[in-house]
């Protein structure tokens, strides 16, 4: 079925490519970013390899719309599929706010395939969340037979469009995120050792997750509002585990210099851990706390282990 | 007897039980900010970090501190000094406040005002009993009962319920009870009509009592006819509110009748960062205001 046979109504389309080298990425992609600036006026912008960002600029240099970079996160946050997926919704929105729609071009980049490829599966998935509704049109790369098998088991249910040829296609391979997850587990991110602080609360004690944190702030010797912002963001993650997941909560923390990690472990089960990857509506009174809490810190991962479900705040000085 | 916090004067020996750290902070401050008025000089015995809270809450009542102790009218006694004194036998203890006393009044003060964090009396090292050392407060203020005024504060997390029962009874007069809802984490009191000061943390264990707070304000200056069409919080020792109070807040305020605005007065960065993500600025009837509401407490208007 061909899909793009009128101008696409504005939201997200995520679509999937295979190419195995740089030549052949920019010839597939590129004709099609170069009508996207053409007939929709999009801005470009890229994902990919330095070496597919070179060639890809080559090829794209007579687009109006000027060809961007989309950031670059730091290590230890880019582990976090949801937590790149979530900066880039906060990217992607400001840049489509402009009026003009986005057309990214991603690319699979083997160094963050971990230890089975989670990232990626966790990352596609909760793109299909965070970009929900946004005027962009994003255009993902991967290899036809990547390293590990679950990798491209995800690129094909992850993607709702295919392009073939040019030309867009409904995928029918295409399964919603909590399906995508509950088909293709993947490991928990690595263990952090014995913590430096670790305590239990209940719903009456939050002030004491409050007063812990704000005490490893001072310890990693973060600016005040930097400290205030951990504080906020941990309270807002522990007030879920106290309120949705069991009565009593525990808090780890893990301090060392410039940098600061919490983890909130609760026994609930949580049904789908991609949470608060989208902006609540204004008129609804709750629900707000993780999403904010994700602009809050570096890296905010939630995940279900086999004792209930835990998130892993990090922030770096 | 009881009295009323602004009408503590020379020769009193008064006695109050905190409900809270909020709440001694509160009554420290007010103790402090009357006696710097009447133009007395200070002594207040810190310990357990009770200096920061008094400071930190004369600030936010608007009382800076930064000249009293400049010129030395208001004076910190260290944690050293203050457990010191608690080690000192109690007739050099009374000497040594007796001349404190003669040297306010030669640098010129109208008297001298005791107050602060005196837990160091229960150490096992202590010189003598908490009800000796009140004994000997008490006779240092009737030897000067023109110049010299004492409040003794007995907070519940460093003393002892039964020591707390036995320094009630030894003390003539107490401060008044003022009413507020005080759990520990916050602290509200009623400043008059659709307004109130807030202090403390506002979380997920007390945020129904702001929700509560703002229905009855809204509903009692609805009900009086010549009550003011804004409700309004004062905030400036409001340390922490979470996401989901910010949102109530927020939407209160969008709840009201279009006559009527809910007013956050002297708001801190950090609770405005929070304010401002959940959508504050969007609120047309949420109105921010940097100087405190100004009422007339409740106990006057009802005269």
């Amino acid at each position: 079925m061909q899909v793009n046979a009128a101008p696409r109504p504005p939201g997200f389309a995520h679509a999937l490519v295979h190419a195995d080298d740089t030549a052949e990425l920019v010839r597939r992609v590129a004709p099609v970013a170069a009508a996207a600036d053409r007939d929709t006026g999009a801005q470009i912008a890229l994902a990919v390899s330095p070496e597919a960002e070179r060639a890809l600029r080559e090829e794209l240099a007579d687009c109006t719309g000027g060809v961007g970079r989309l950031t670059t996160l730091t290590r230890s946050a880019r582990e976090s599929g949801q937590t790149v997926a979530a900066w880039r919704a906060r990217e992607l929105r400001a840049l489509s706010s402009s009026g003009r729609p986005v057309f990214v071009v991603a690319q699979h980049d083997p160094d963050l395939d971990g230890i089975d490829g989670g990232f990626w599966i966790e990352l596609e998935a909760a793109l299909n969340i965070s970009l929900d509704g946004l005027a962009v049109t994003q255009l993902c790369v991967y290899p036809r037979i990547p390293l590990y098998g679950a990798v491209g088991d995800a690129a094909l249910a992850n993607h709702p469009l295919l392009l073939h040829a040019e030309q867009f296609a409904a995928n029918p391979a295409f399964r919603s995120p909590a399906e995508v997850l509950a088909a293709l587990p993947f490991a928990p991110p690595h263990l952090l050792g014995p913590p430096d602080i670790q305590l239990q609360y209940n719903t009456f004690e939050l002030s004491r997750v409050r007063d812990a944190v704000e005490a490893a702030a001072r310890a990693c010797r973060f600016d005040q509002v930097r400290g205030e912002d951990m504080v906020q963001a941990v309270n807002e993650v522990a007030t879920n585990a106290v309120e949705h997941g069991s009565p009593e909560a525990g808090l780890s923390i893990w301090t060392r210099p410039g940098e600061l990690v919490c983890e909130v472990h609760d026994t609930g089960s949580l049904p789908l851990s991609l949470i608060g990857l989208t902006p609540p509506h204004p008129s609804r009174p709750r629900g707000r706390g993780t999403w904010i809490a994700r602009q809050l810190c570096d890296s905010l991962h939630v995940w279900r282990a086999d004792d209930g479900t835990r998130v892993r705040l990090l922030v770096r000085a | 007897m009881i009295k009323l916090a602004d009408d503590v004067s020379s020769g009193d020996h008064v006695c109050a039980i905190p409900d809270s750290v909020e709440h001694l902070g509160e009554i420290s401050s007010g103790f402090v900010v009357h006696g710097l008025a009447r133009g007395e000089k200070i002594f207040f015995f810190d310990d357990d970090g009770a200096a920061d809270g008094l400071l930190r809450r004369m600030a936010e009542d608007g009382h800076d501190p930064e000249e009293p102790l400049r010129v030395g009218q208001l004076e910190i006694v260290p944690e050293e000094g203050t457990r010191l004194t608690f080690r000192t036998p109690l007739a050099d203890i009374h000497a040594g406040i007796t001349g404190e006393v003669l040297r306010a009044l030669d640098e010129g003060w109208a008297g001298a005002r005791i107050t602060g964090q005196v837990h160091a009396a229960l150490d096992p090292g202590a010189s003598g009993t908490l009800p000796e050392y009140d004994g000997l407060l008490a006779r240092l203020v009737r030897e000067n009962p023109d110049t010299l005024t004492a409040l003794c504060t007995f907070d519940h997390v460093h003393f002892p319920d039964e020591s707390i029962d036995i320094m009630r009874a030894l003390h003539r007069d107490h401060l008044a009870a003022t009413g507020a809802y005080d759990d520990g984490l916050l602290r509200i009191v009623r400043l008059g009509i659709g307004h109130a000061r807030l202090a403390g943390e506002i979380d997920h264990s007390n945020r129904p009592k702001i929700t509560t707070l703002l229905h009855q304000a809204l509903d009692a200056t609805l009900r009086s006819a010549d009550a003011p069409t804004d409700i309004g919080l004062d905030m400036a020792s409001v340390r922490f509110v979470d996401v989901a109070s910010a949102v109530a807040l927020v939407h209160a305020a969008e709840s009201f009748p279009s006559t009527h605005r809910l007013v956050l007065h002297r708001v801190r960065p950090r609770v405005q960062r929070i304010l401002d993500r959940c959508g504050a600025a969007f609120s047309p009837q949420l109105a921010f205001d940097d100087e405190p509401p100004r009422t007339v407490p409740p106990s006057k208007s009802a005269r």
